[in-house]
């Protein structure tokens, strides 16, 4: 399978804010509302993910979560390619 | 021996009045009045083998009244054809021999007149529907000479409706392009004199797709749109290869006949259209967002108001068909988004030829707009993903807009010429 580094994961990230005239920090602690990364945001980082590796994720698996750092986003989408 | 005879001879098969218009067909020059008079069977659902024997049996059963269903075998599949046997159709193919028949599993009397269309299916399975040769022609007015182009499948609610016509109206000759010469249709057009072309909006984005030049060149002075969603971008374009012509866009379907025809050049239809009551003419509604059709031209026991399961909005008093209510509408995070208006935004970038918008599983929203588009081939400065994506976000909510916008190579297009957008 193929699978998708963090590091892979915040290039994504950081194209889906520059696309909008945004930056991505740096810091894993930034909050997402500071930065403007909103649930549409999220929705398209997470097909950008679905394109690169050609596999579904399965957003059901895990339990609901607070996800509210860039941190937070870059750890649940690693997560999900595990499920 | 006796033999009974009836004292009235049977009355002179009737003669439609466009008997003598000329039909043109894989380029050989015809009229209806030439084609060959085979004895079709009654019931009989002919699977013509080529154009000139779907207009053969057309004739036939304009002279004869016998009963038909006209299709073609690829639109025939095994089920379906047991299907017609058990409803008491001979079932076969026309060709130059005449019908090859397959004989029905319970015969039964023929109905006189009847004329069955299936429809195109794109909601499921292919459904009869009954009409005659009365309700499907639409045009009753005289109308100025034209040679028309026929593009259509036969046997489609829209090939009857050019083929009834060029039967039913003198001067109003055809020119047929078979499947194999859809993709070079113009020159055939421009060859034959082809002033008139009706075709769906992807018909049309093909051809300004594949070969604008050569478009221009057919001296077409009516150009009607139809079968499927038809958006200001088409419209406008047409309009400046073909200044002079007058551009139409109708509303139709193999249920409720043609019940919307627009002149004016512009996309949907007035909304004081609606509610209107005039006898004669079809009555159009609009309930739960869905346009509801009560028509004079509808098929055999479809009377009264019809539900058309097609999603309407009003947009500057005007009621735009969006899309098929089942499709149309994506629901992102409890936002409804109507992939008929992301479609027509896309569609009206300068360099996009053709656009499908769809919903995709995402997370926390539930759908997410997505879209795949085709290029236009002289687009000066080809937009990459990003640049169409902030087009939609200048003209659309932030829920509607596609994130991502996939690029085809070609139009696809199925045999109803219609994109399933």
């Amino acid at each position: 399978m193929n699978e998708l580094s963090r590091a892979q994961i915040r290039d994504l990230m950081a194209q889906v804010l520059k696309n909008q005239d945004k930056e991505l920090p740096g810091d894993d602690a930034a909050q997402l509302r500071e930065i403007g990364f909103r649930s549409l945001d999220f929705s398209e980082l997470a097909l950008r993910v679905e394109d690169e590796t050609g596999e579904e994720l399965n957003f059901d698996a895990p339990g609901l979560r607070r996800i509210a750092t860039v941190g937070d986003v870059l750890d649940f989408l690693v997560e999900l390619q595990h499920q | 021996m006796t033999v009974a005879t009836s004292r009235h001879s049977a009355p002179a098969p009737a003669e439609p009045a466009g008997v003598d218009n000329r039909l043109v067909v894989g380029g050989a020059a015809l009229t209806w009045r030439s084609l060959p008079t085979p004895t079709l069977p009654d019931p009989a659902a002919v699977l013509a083998h080529s154009a000139v024997h779907a207009l053969t049996a057309a004739r036939q059963h304009a002279v004869h009244g016998t009963e038909l269903l006209l299709s073609t075998a690829s639109r025939v599949d095994a089920a379906l054809r047991t299907e017609l046997l058990e409803a008491g159709f001979t079932v076969g193919v026309l060709d130059d021999d005449g019908v090859h028949p397959g004989a029905p599993a319970r015969p039964r009397a023929a109905e006189p007149g009847r004329l069955w269309l299936l429809t195109s299916g794109s909601t499921g399975r292919p459904k009869r529907v009954g009409h005659t040769l009365d309700t499907l022609t639409t045009v009753r007015v005289d109308q100025p000479g034209r040679t028309w182009l026929c593009p259509y499948a036969p046997g489609t609610y829209a090939w009857w409706q050019v083929v009834t016509l060029s039967l039913t109206q003198p001067d109003q000759h055809l020119v047929v392009v078979e499947p194999d010469e859809l993709d070079d249709w113009p020159g055939v057009a421009a060859a034959h004199g082809v002033d008139a072309a009706s075709g769906t909006p992807t018909f049309w984005r093909r051809t300004l797709y594949r070969d604008a030049e050569a478009l221009a060149r057919v001296p077409l002075r009516q150009i009607t749109l139809g079968g499927e969603p038809v958006d200001q971008a088409i419209l406008d374009q047409l309009r400046e290869v073909f200044p002079a012509a007058r551009v139409s866009w109708i509303y139709a379907s193999s249920e409720v006949g043609a019940s919307i025809v627009v002149h004016d050049g512009r996309a949907g239809f007035p909304v004081d259209w609606l509610d209107r009551d005039t006898p004669g003419r079809p009555t159009l509604s609009v309930v739960d967002d869905e346009l509801v059709v009560t028509s004079p031209f509808h098929g055999a026991g479809l009377a009264g108001p019809v539900r058309t399961g097609d999603r309407v909005q009003v947009l500057d008093g005007r009621v735009l068909i969006t899309g098929r209510l089942d499709s149309d509408e994506i629901n992102v995070g409890g936002s409804k988004v109507s992939a008929g208006m992301v479609r027509g935004v896309l569609a009206g970038h300068p360099a996009v030829a053709w656009a499908r918008v769809t919903g995709r599983r995402a997370p926390v929203l539930g759908r997410m707009v997505v879209a795949e588009v085709v290029l236009a081939p002289a687009a000066s400065g080809v937009p990459d993903e990003a640049a169409l994506v902030r087009w939609c976000a200048d003209r659309l909510p932030e829920h509607a807009v596609p994130r991502r916008i996939r690029v085809l190579t070609d139009i696809p297009v199925k045999e109803t010429l219609k994109s399933d957008v």
